[in-house]
């Protein structure tokens, strides 16, 4: 099957960089499927789960928070701020986060604060939703 | 010269100055690395965001937006409004590093005086509360442990003040660590988008490829990015670019990744700088500590020796008088 180059950067890693098959991202209206020679392209990427086929490998999933991807001359770049495979996610955390979240949403607050409120609770939410889960 | 009492009394209080300085350096040591860590991991985001986007804008249609260096406004307005992030430390203790940092705020607030200061790290903001400049109330970071959530913040703050034209540019001070002896304060405009800066380097890689695949002479000049660029791009990418999902979305999604992506990036770079500055500072504080209690144990020597011999004399010289009264 023909490959294209995928890289995944994470603000605190490189998730992935190799050759993949196929790439599957959330966006805002749906989920895109990227495979080899996909015409250049340049989206918004939502909070959620992504899935990607390494060279003669498994499907891989992650959950990701939102961010851009750029698909250039058979070379992906997906770039987010955080990219952790299911059984990384710490639940106890996530679940922290998310009621702190819920916590602040119910607070007064500015529109920035609620739009602050708002990424961390999708994020929580995503990480709950794929975490430890057979998906 | 000071009695014995008062010199040993000193060297007792500079041990325990050495102790707590000793401490510092290896907390800030750990500290380092930790920092050092981080900075190493998140280089890869850095830049890999920063091209990216220079690939982005460059294949971009030409759009007028509020969030670039284009917008109508610029050619008709000189005076600009600004906003500075200044990243400090939270403590002292650390050489000139937050003096640094400060200096160069205050040329930037000279050059413009009606400007809005964003100060992140508690030195600062005592720094500039205490001179009376207006600091946001809401606007209290610290500089320690630096997170993508904190960066978040203070990026939605700087782009919401942006987008409703409060602010026409932002820059950014902080201290980037070029080797673990030297650390520069730099300042850096994050918005508005300059496309010209973003895109030049990307740019001149890609003319002199297709030059070269179509056999033309390389010009070793940086083109310069006009208006009627077009036939070039389209040499460049034959094909229609896919935008997903319009183009002003990705425009304000573009902005909150890098103005994100930059403020974290700087936040890490000055901990690291902090924490090297001061662990610099604790040694040579460290260092003078010994050097005092070297010269001190010598004066507390001679005085000692001195009290002794005058015993002596004395004991000798009763002895002396006793036997000659016999």
């Amino acid at each position: 099957m023909n490959t294209f180059k995928l890289r995944i950067l994470a603000c605190d890693k490189v998730f992935f960089d190799g050759d993949a098959e196929q790439l599957i991202v959330p966006t805002k209206d749906g989920e895109w499927g990227i495979m080899a020679n996909h015409s250049q392209m340049v989206s918004a990427i939502e909070i959620g789960l992504i899935k990607y086929k390494p060279k003669d490998g498994e499907w891989v999933k992650a959950i990701v928070s939102d961010g851009l991807l750029d698909v250039r001359n058979n070379v992906v770049e997906l770039i987010v701020y955080s990219c952790e495979k299911p059984e990384e996610i710490d639940r106890f955390r996530a679940e922290a986060a998310k009621e702190r979240a819920l916590e602040q949403m119910l607070a007064k607050q500015s529109i920035r604060e609620y739009h602050v409120s708002a990424a961390s609770l999708a994020r929580a939410m995503a990480r709950l939703k794929y975490s430890g889960k057979d998906i | 010269m000071a009695s014995a009492k008062e010199i040993s009394n000193r060297i007792k209080s500079i041990k325990d100055t050495m102790k707590i300085t000793r401490a510092m350096y290896m907390i800030s040591s750990i500290k380092l690395r930790k920092a050092r860590k981080k900075l190493e991991d998140t280089e890869p985001y850095f830049y890999g965001l920063q091209n990216a986007i220079a690939g982005i804008l460059y294949r971009f249609p030409d759009v007028e937006s509020l969030f670039f260096d284009n917008r109508p406004k610029d050619k008709v307005e000189r005076r600009k409004r600004r906003g500075i992030v200044v990243i400090t430390g939270d403590k002292g203790m650390c050489g000139a590093y937050n003096h640094n940092a400060i200096k160069r705020a205050e040329e930037l607030i000279k050059e413009s005086p009606k400007c809005r200061l964003f100060v992140v790290g508690a030195v600062g903001r005592n720094y500039f509360a205490t001179r009376g400049y207006p600091l946001p109330s809401d606007f209290t970071y610290t500089a320690t442990n630096p997170s993508i959530h904190r960066a978040r913040n203070i990026a939605e703050t700087i782009i919401e003040l942006y987008k409703k034209e409060r602010l026409d540019e932002v820059y950014v001070i902080y201290t980037r660590m070029v080797n673990s002896l030297v650390s520069e304060v730099e300042v850096e405009g994050v918005l508005p988008l300059k496309e010209r800066k973003f895109a030049k380097a990307e740019i001149l890689k890609r003319k002199k490829e297709a030059h070269k695949a179509h056999g033309h002479h390389v010009d070793e000049d940086l083109p310069d990015v006009q208006d009627g660029d077009d036939k070039d791009s389209a040499l460049l990418y034959g094909e229609e670019m896919i935008i997903h999902p319009s183009a002003d979305e990705l425009i304000e999604k573009i902005v909150y990744n890098y103005v994100t992506g930059f403020i974290y990036g700087a936040l890490v770079e000055s901990s690291a700088s902090e924490e090297n500055a001061r662990m610099t500072a604790m040694n040579s504080a460290t260092d003078n500590a010994k050097d005092i209690l070297k010269e001190l144990s010598l004066q507390f020597n001679k005085v000692r020796q001195a009290a002794i011999t005058q015993e002596i004399t004395e004991v000798i010289g009763g002895a002396k008088a006793l036997k000659t009264n016999k």
